[in-house]
């Protein structure tokens, strides 16, 4: 017969006598342990109780009464003990034992809403700065100083150039000179000196590094029908650096510590944790939403550069067809129909401008390069 | 299971004599030494959810020790890791205790721990965390404390005022509410106690003479600060 309440009463240690409690139809017994065998009962009438609820989560009924020996009070909790206690109570406890009931509810439901709303306010802030988590990284990146910026592209810039075949003059770098002046002088408050070096290589690809150092392949060149097709990629390119995309996906990547570490004034550490986790700017790539921006931007630029817009378009869309060097494009610059048909939208939506065409030969600056024009597929 | 505390006061041990096939959980870490007959096993109580909850809620350890001796009878020596006094306590299966994070050392195998959520104002102003440890179940329950342990007897309705980061355990047939430690509230932060705890009986309160908080606070200050 284990116990299954605790008894307080004067002569009983404070911890509460261990007892067992059974509930009778006229009232309780309750059977004390004791180290000789056949312990001592005490029995009471249902009259004589009050009850109440009572404990460290308001989970006991207490139970009270007098006898001889002084109060007695009984906490209850096993709820086998507890349902027979309500069942055989006679009716003028039903009233004081519902009460208990109701109050233990109370507290119950007060404590699950209390907790229901901190945790609701917790999931909301986690929520929140993970929604909001764009904007700490454009606030971030708003802290990053531009001399900084070109610092980390200049560094990755040179090593890149290092073990590349640079072509340094000549027809081709004459004419992405051009269309890089053209394009720059419409950009205002541009805090970047643009460098566009064209690398000799049959890659059908151009990239820019954060701080304004933009590399145009040959092979892109060489692919391009005209020159306004490859100016349409250099402003896309030109735009990701004037967005700072580069450095929103460093920043993304570092991690949110970081980005709130930079908005706070620690810019430097940025340098310590991009070495740690290995990030390479040269195959960072650019997310969809960042590609987009470049694309529409671009858009713009050329058009106030009054560089026939539709170039670009075309251009991608060629590239995105089945063919050769498709691949290298791609995969830095995914290419959708949704894509093309966004830019040709907007672009007819663009006031329309009469187009100022190059100077240079476009046939010529593709000979200079060692091949004659790839036949359009 | 018979146990014994050695060298009573600041730095003491417990000493458990286990029967063959007898085990006791102990606090990660607790075991000092032990006879040859006894297996130390990890044990994640309650299940990996369970230890997780209790890692992450209430700070205790992830995995509990098991000392099972499992090659014959055995005794093993148990200490915790601050200086202090240890109680042992033995439960019924009636009585439970719920004690804050760091209180419990160790206990027989057949007592339940579980973590439990606080009420939120206990939570916040209790000085235990939201999460404590209900401990249930019959048999040895061991708890340490930091400096002295002392026990508090509670008649049904007899009230006491404790200050919260000096409570170890407590009955769960005891109740307590936070409240200020004097009438103002500037008083109550200068007079250094804060909000203090006032339990109403019946039931057992254990405190530790010595506050953790304020004597790593009191440390801190002879510690060199490195670049």
């Amino acid at each position: 017969m284990s116990p299954n309440a605790l008894c307080f009463g004067d002569e009983f240690p404070a911890a509460g006598a261990p007892c067992f409690v059974q509930v009778d139809t006229g009232g309780l017994t309750i059977a004390f342990e004791s180290d000789e065998g056949d312990g001592v009962r005490e029995a009471t009438q249902f009259s004589a109780l009050t009850v109440s609820a009572g404990g460290i989560d308001h989970d006991h009924l207490v139970v009270k009464w007098n006898n001889i020996r002084g109060e007695r009070t009984l906490y209850l909790k096993n709820p086998d003990v507890i349902r027979a206690f309500r069942e055989a109570v006679p009716d003028h406890l039903d009233a004081p034992l519902a009460q208990v009931a109701e109050r233990v509810r109370q507290v119950r439901q007060r404590r699950r809403l209390v907790w229901g709303i901190v945790g609701g306010a917790i999931l909301s802030s986690v929520l929140g700065l993970w929604l909001g988590s764009d904007i700490l990284v454009e606030v971030a990146v708003s802290r990053i100083p531009v001399e900084w910026e070109q610092k980390l592209g200049e560094s990755a810039y040179r090593d890149f150039l290092t073990h590349q075949d640079v072509v340094k003059e000549g027809p081709a770098v004459a004419a992405v000179e051009e269309m890089t002046h053209r394009l720059t002088e419409q950009i205002q408050n541009n805090p970047y000196s643009f460098q566009v070096t064209v690398v000799k290589s049959d890659v059908i690809n151009a990239f820019a590094l954060p701080g304004g150092y933009v590399v145009v392949f040959t092979g892109l060149m060489k692919k391009a029908e005209n020159g306004e097709e490859v100016a349409g990629v250099l402003s896309h390119e030109l735009n990701h650096v004037l967005q700072r995309h580069g450095l929103e996906r460093i920043v993304k990547s570092v991690g949110l510590l970081t980005a709130v570490a930079i908005v706070f004034g620690n810019q430097q550490g940025l340098i310590g944790m991009m070495k740690q986790l290995g990030i390479e700017l040269l195959t960072l790539k650019f997310g969809r939403e960042q590609e987009t921006e470049a694309d529409l931007k671009g858009l713009e630029l050329l058009q106030r550069a009054k560089i026939d817009p539709s170039g670009m378009i075309r251009f991608f869309e060629r590239l995105s067809e089945k063919g050769e060097g498709r691949m290298e494009w791609l995969s830095t610059h995914p290419m959708s129909a949704a894509r093309a048909e966004r830019l040709k939208g907007e672009l007819a939506a663009l006031p329309k401008t009469l187009p100022v065409p190059f100077t240079f030969d476009w046939k010529q600056v593709q000979a200079s390069l060692g091949s004659q024009p790839v036949a359009v597929p | 299971m018979k146990s014994e505390i050695l060298y009573p006061g600041a730095f003491p041990m417990v000493r458990v004599e286990l029967a063959a096939g007898e085990n006791i959980k102990a606090e990660s870490g607790a075991m000092v030494a032990c006879s040859p007959t006894i297996d130390i096993e990890s044990k994640m109580e309650g299940g990996f959810l369970g230890a997780l909850s209790r890692k992450f809620l209430t700070g205790e350890k992830f995995f509990f020790q098991t000392l099972r001796a499992s090659r014959g009878p055995g005794e093993a020596l148990l200490a915790p890791t601050v200086p202090g006094e240890i109680a042992i306590l033995e439960l019924d299966g009636v009585n439970e205790y719920m004690v804050q994070k760091d209180g419990f050392l160790a206990g027989a195998d057949a007592i339940v721990i579980e973590s439990q959520m606080q009420s939120m104002s206990r939570g916040l102003l209790g000085g235990e965390g939201f999460f404590i440890l209900k401990i249930s179940g019959k048999g040895m329950l061991v708890l340490n404390s930091f400096g002295a342990i002392h026990k508090i007897e509670l008649k049904p309705n007899q009230e006491y005022i404790v200050d919260n980061s000096h409570l170890v355990a407590w009955s769960t047939t005891t109740s307590y509410n936070i409240e200020k430690a004097t009438s103002g509230w500037v008083a109550s932060f200068t007079s250094g106690e804060g909000f203090v705890c006032r339990f109403r009986g019946p039931g057992l309160v254990y405190i530790q003479s010595r506050n953790p908080g304020s004597f790593g606070a009191w440390i801190r200050q002879f510690i060199p600060v490195s670049e």
